[in-house]
């Protein structure tokens, strides 16, 4: 397996913009309700203004006024609804478009690729990362755009009536500015940090859930939770660190706001006093300055928002952005199920799983893999599903390479029977037709050659009964049949199985190799096994020892010319007799 | 022995507002002084902005219009003071708030946490890991929300409204009365619809723990996706739980945006009310134009932290919904409790006293088994699959309670025992080896406090002198090979070695070993097989294996099948028994 280190491809500046472009008649709909709706609001003074002038003036009709104001307030009622029922709608759509593109691009990885990115920091991304996004559309982006269409009008009219005075308010706006960007680069770094730690905290609580049974029985809860307060210490920490940040900068932005009225009220004063400027003038100043102020201070109180977004995108455009595996394989056919394993390595970080491993089996014949733990069996199969990639050499089905083949094609054609069970919270007919090319023939026949019949059967609800997640309400041996079952229902051509009888009785496995060759004749098996006993009739034992292959042939032909062969198989002859015997 | 949480619709619960606000009171626990620290700034800032305004009109009215600079100046001079006040003021709430959210976020999580590992093995049969986590991760993260920008809104506008409003009727106190009459019909009908929001809220937050839940699974299991092709199945049961989330938290969404709508709507009204009775009672003398007007701007600053108080509200609403998805967790209490000790005086290590046990869905595993073990003998369980061995083996070491009956372990209830003592006594070797994130080390050393500070060396030795250094050697790092939980870098051989150098290491006084070796190569496992014998004359083993060789030298062999377990006299007679159980079964 090449190993790429993740993220080496600096992400290009997260930039939010891009992501929002398909939503763009959505938010230019969120904003153009935002500034209808407060458009709306500075009608009602006016309302108010004109009702109190006519009464004044003699000539003022009630009712018109109430029904002026009744058709703001609804005007305004409906707006803003409507406003937020638009914010909703597009916040969510954008929260679950994203997820969509996510998941269509973990499914277009490979394996190795899962396993190095770690499910933890992934379920982070699903979740935190895209509500960062979703908070940042809902509540920030609406009221940005309003405000800075307000920040630009309000600059245009102080500068009409005084540039003088303008300018030296409008200083304030670079200083504002400056605050922003050094706050905002140094939080990003935080925020960047602090999903790092919740992805940190997925993995201890995910863990702590899978070695539940493990840390009962060494009672052992208290090292759990040191390794959790660890990890949520960090994550107070950061969220304390970034606090302080913002907590420095809201302030700080408010006071430089008021610097602002600070300047007119000296410098303009002065600009009064000595007559060049006029007292109206003055105070139109002033109440420009508070509509000034107000977006500046939304944009301070959503800086947060706009922060924690950005830094969630950057880690999602790391996924986003990563180099898919390639599947350039074209080939559908029909495969006969013979099986080239060609001088293939695999090397594991460092160190060497497989050193030019090679071998061959023919279509419908039944080759055994045997060797010591950590011989690189496992690693072998992986390779000749393309669950792995050889770091050199190649994996040949019916003379053609494993990479001309479409994956589909070839997953759909090769049964594969882990060594460890992997169950879905789903129905047992589920977890068996785990494909949705299985029919129930299918089914039923891979449940009879599993000999799970009398299981299911014993199941109050047959086939529909649901397994929980990690299976944990059955037995090794069952869960270990229920992989096979699923494998078998493919009607596969060659089938491989890891170990698989390691929790299956001698009697069992013996009726289930038979039902294999009774109900799909003409497969290609390729067993990895610890038992030599079932497996003495095979066309070919291959025998793997740190990571090589060192002998290949039939039963007797080891016997005869391999010595570690012939120690593995003294090893089990303990057992042999009480296994013939029964 | 049910722990399930999600287990039907649940329901948050009905209630007041107010009252709901209360049951958030514990949580700030040992946070008063901060908090009363933080509502002494929100006042000082809340004055700061008040008085400002009041300030520069001041200036300009006594200093501007007479052309008085200096007093000018000096007035710029105490806006700058108040100003500063309120940069340190709001510094400070800001601070303090976020601080009380951050630690309650953190306590919230180790309450969670500490609960989970309080609960047995069942509870996690029965829940998914992914919605655990969301539990733990956002449900909480919608609490630390609430209190670092919420609560202090609450307190600053709640304080300016009651001021205004006891403006408005002490002005006049009937057209106040009619001011204020829109904000009750507001406040009733935030009573009414304030339980559905919560209910969208907590739908939406159940959405997100299934989403994760999804994910979590997927992700776990990818392998079998790639493998069988089935990444359009790793799509859809994705797209049904993220379309599922989606709807729900579009509904919430629209739920908790309908306070702003109707507070505007009842600052509208209360503006319009006031204007046409205002008017009335000038045209009757009763009131004049600029008291009309006044009147008119404090229905504006009644009005608006109302309006701002609807945002907070809803906010509250999700704060809730969390707390009640926290409290379902934090409710669980376990059902196996410690028991007072009653020796019976039996000397067996281990013995099964009419012991039944069926799980939560019913079936039933065993049905009234007795057997005793004794000190330093080595026994083998055997019997077809899912007969009953491993729930066997998992009540010898109290990862389950019966559902009658006793076990006695030395003699005494093992209900009895503290689980330090338990664990003690007791190693077992899982039939699917688990390991944690770190070195072969660690792994070996996991929950072993005595052996946890020694350096590599006296480790070394100490694997050497209980014959388990050879099995090292199967680690291309040795001790400090790296190993993940998941991923396999490391061969489920490697991990059931590892489990086994663990806790043959605590040298305890029962070893259970659930199928401890089927991955393991039988040349290996001979090697084991001689560890086992050379471990203390007293040290009593139970083995369940399949292989039979693995069993080969028990001195008692025990049929486990169909809820019963009977003594086997020899090995032919237990592979007998083996072949004719599987064919009556």
């Amino acid at each position: 397996m090449t190993t790429k280190a993740p993220g080496t491809k600096t992400a290009a500046k997260p930039s939010l913009t891009a992501l929002l472009r398909p939503y763009r008649v959505w938010i230019g709909m969120l904003v153009a309700l935002t500034v209808l709706a407060n458009g709306l609001n500075l009608l009602v003074p006016q309302i108010l203004a004109r009702a109190i002038d006519t009464y004044a003036a003699g000539d003022f009709h009630l009712p018109s006024v109430i029904l002026q104001f009744f058709f703001a307030a609804a005007g305004i009622f409906v707006l803003t609804y409507l406003q937020s029922i638009v914010q909703t709608f597009t916040s969510e759509r954008v929260a679950r478009d994203l997820r969509t593109r996510l998941v269509a691009k973990i499914s277009v990885q490979d394996y190795a690729y899962i396993q190095r990115i770690t499910p933890a920091k992934l379920l982070t991304n699903l979740t935190s990362d895209v509500d960062a996004i979703k908070t940042f559309v809902s509540q920030a982006i609406a009221s940005i755009v309003s405000s800075f269409f307000l920040i630009i009008g309000a600059s245009v009219l102080l500068l009409l009536i005084d540039w003088q005075l303008a300018l030296a308010v409008l200083i304030v706006v670079p200083i504002i500015a400056v605050t922003f960007f050094l706050v905002l680069t140094r939080v990003r770094k935080l925020f960047r940090k602090s999903q790092e730690a919740l992805d940190w905290l997925n993995k201890v609580i995910n863990e702590s859930i899978i070695g539940s049974s493990l840390i009962r029985l060494l009672n052992s809860q208290a090292s759990e939770y040191e390794k959790f307060v660890a990890a949520n210490t960090q994550a107070k920490n950061l969220g304390l660190q970034i606090i302080k940040l913002f907590s420095a900068l809201i302030p700080v932005i408010v006071f430089a706001t008021n610097l602002a009225t600070l300047i007119i009220l000296a410098f303009g004063g002065h600009l009064v006093i000595s007559g060049t400027v006029s007292l109206g003038d003055f105070t139109a100043f002033n109440s420009y300055l508070a509509i000034l102020i107000f977006p500046i201070l939304i944009i301070g109180f959503m800086s947060n928002v706009i922060a924690q977004a950005t830094a969630s995108y950057g880690r999602l455009l790391v996924v986003l952005e990563a180099p898919e595996a390639k599947d350039t394989g074209t080939l559908e056919a029909e495969l006969r199920g013979d099986i080239d394993v060609r001088d293939v390595s695999v090397v594991y970080g460092d160190k060497p799983a497989l050193k030019d491993v090679s071998f061959s089996a023919k279509a419908g014949t039944r080759t055994a893999i045997i060797g010591p733990t950590a011989a690189g069996k496992t690693q072998l199969l992986y390779a000749m599903t393309g669950l792995l990639e050889p770091a050199s050499g190649s994996v040949e089905y019916d003379g053609k390479a494993i990479n001309a083949y479409r994956k589909a094609a070839l997953h759909r054609q090769i049964g594969f029977v882990f060594q460890d069970s992997s169950l879905f919270n789903l129905t047992l007919r589920e977890n068996i037709a785990f494909s949705n090319t299985v029919g129930d023939a299918e089914i039923e026949k891979a449940i009879d050659t599993a000999e799970l019949r009398e299981f299911v059967e014993s199941l109050p609800q047959k086939l529909d009964t649901i397994v929980s997640e990690r299976g944990t309400s059955l037995s090794g041996g069952q869960k270990q049949r229920i992989m096979l079952a699923r494998a078998l229902a493919l009607n596969p051509k060659i089938l491989l199985l890891d170990d698989f009888t390691a929790r299956v009785d001698g009697n069992t496995e013996r009726k289930i190799l038979a039902n294999v060759a009774n109900n799909y004749p003409g497969i290609t098996l390729v067993s990895v096994t610890q038992k030599i006993a079932p497996v003495e009739t095979y066309d070919q034992i291959v025998l793997l020892m740190e990571g090589q292959v060192l002998d290949i042939g039939t039963h007797e032909e080891l016997m005869h010319n391999s010595p570690e062969y012939v120690q593995i198989y003294r090893s089990q002859q303990s057992t042999e007799n009480y296994e013939l015997s029964a | 022995m049910n722990y399930q949480l999600n287990i039907k619709d649940q329901q948050t619960r009905r209630e007041s507002p107010l009252i709901a606000l209360r049951r958030l009171v514990p949580l700030i626990q040992g946070e008063q002084r901060n908090i009363a620290i933080a509502v002494v700034a929100i006042l000082l800032t809340s004055s700061s902005t008040l008085v400002a305004p009041v300030i520069i009109a001041h200036t300009v009215d006594t200093y501007i219009s007479h052309g008085d600079y200096a007093g000018v100046l000096m007035w710029t001079g105490i806006l700058l003071c108040v100003f500063l006040v309120g940069l340190g003021s709001s510094y400070i709430q800001t601070r303090t708030m976020g601080g009380v959210g951050r630690r309650i976020l953190f306590n919230m999580r180790n309450a969670i946490f500490t609960k989970l590992q309080d609960l047995p093995v069942a509870f996690f049969n029965q829940n998914k890991s992914g919605d655990l986590i969301s539990r733990i991760n956002n449900d909480t993260d919608k609490l630390n929300q609430f209190f670092a920008q919420a609560l202090m809104q609450f307190v600053s506008n709640g304080f300016l409204i009651l001021g205004a409003g006891i403006l408005l009727l002490v002005l006049n106190i009937r057209l106040g009365a009619a001011a204020l009459l829109p904000a009750v019909v507001v406040l009733v009908i935030t009573q009414l619809i304030s339980p559905w929001v919560k209910r969208a809220s907590f739908k939406s937050l159940q959405t997100l723990g299934g989403l994760s839940g999804e994910i979590q699974e997927s992700l776990t299991n990818f392998k079998v996706i790639v493998a069988f092709n089935r990444l359009d199945y790793f799509r859809n049961k994705f797209n049904q739980a993220n379309t599922a989330n989606f709807t729900a938290s579009v509904r919430a969404g629209i739920a908790s945006n309908v306070f702003l709508p109707i507070y505007g709507l009842a600052y509208n009204f209360g503006q319009m009310i006031v204007l046409a009775y205002g008017i009335l009672m000038i045209s009757s003398g009763q009131l004049t134009t600029g008291l009309l007007i006044g009147f008119l701007l404090y229905v504006n600053n009644f009005y608006n932290p109302l309006r701002q108080l609807a945002t907070v509200w809803s906010s509250l609403q999700l704060a809730l919904a969390a707390f009640d998805r926290i409290s379902e967790v934090l409710a669980l209490e376990t059902d196996m409790k410690i028991v007072p000790a009653k020796p019976t005086g039996s000397t067996a290590v281990l013995e099964f006293k009419d012991v039944s046990f069926s799980y939560p869905d019913g079936k039933q595993v065993l049905s009234h088994v007795e057997f005793a073990l004794e000190r330093g003998k080595t026994y083998a369980l055997v019997g077809p699959t899912g007969g009953g061995k491993t729930t066997t083996a998992s009540l010898m070491a109290r990862l389950y309670d019966p559902t009658s009956g006793t076990v006695l372990l030395d003699g005494t209830d093992i209900r009895s025992y503290a689980p330090e003592a338990r664990a003690q006594k007791i190693g077992f070797i899982l039939q699917e080896p688990f390991l944690f994130t770190g070195t072969v080390r660690d792994n070996i050393l996991y929950g072993n406090s005595a052996y946890r500070d020694l350096t590599d060396a006296q480790l070394e030795a100490l694997l050497a002198e209980a014959n388990l250094a050879g099995l090292l050697t199967r680690f291309d790092r040795g001790l400090e090979t790296p190993v993940t939980s998941s991923g396999d870098s490391i061969s489920l051989g490697q991990k059931q070695l590892i489990a086994f150098i663990r806790a043959v290491l605590r040298n305890p006084d029962l070893l259970i070993l659930d199928e401890a070796t089927a991955n393991i190569d039988t040349v290996t496992e001979q090697l084991l097989e001689d560890i086992l014998t050379k471990l203390p004359a007293t040290t009593t083993k139970v083995i369940i294996a399949h292989r039979l060789n693995t069993i080969d030298n028990a001195d008692e062999i025990f049929f486990v099948n169909a809820g019963t377990i009977i003594r086997a006299g020899s090995m032919e007679h237990a592979v007998d028994m083996l072949l004719h159980g599987k064919m009556q079964s």
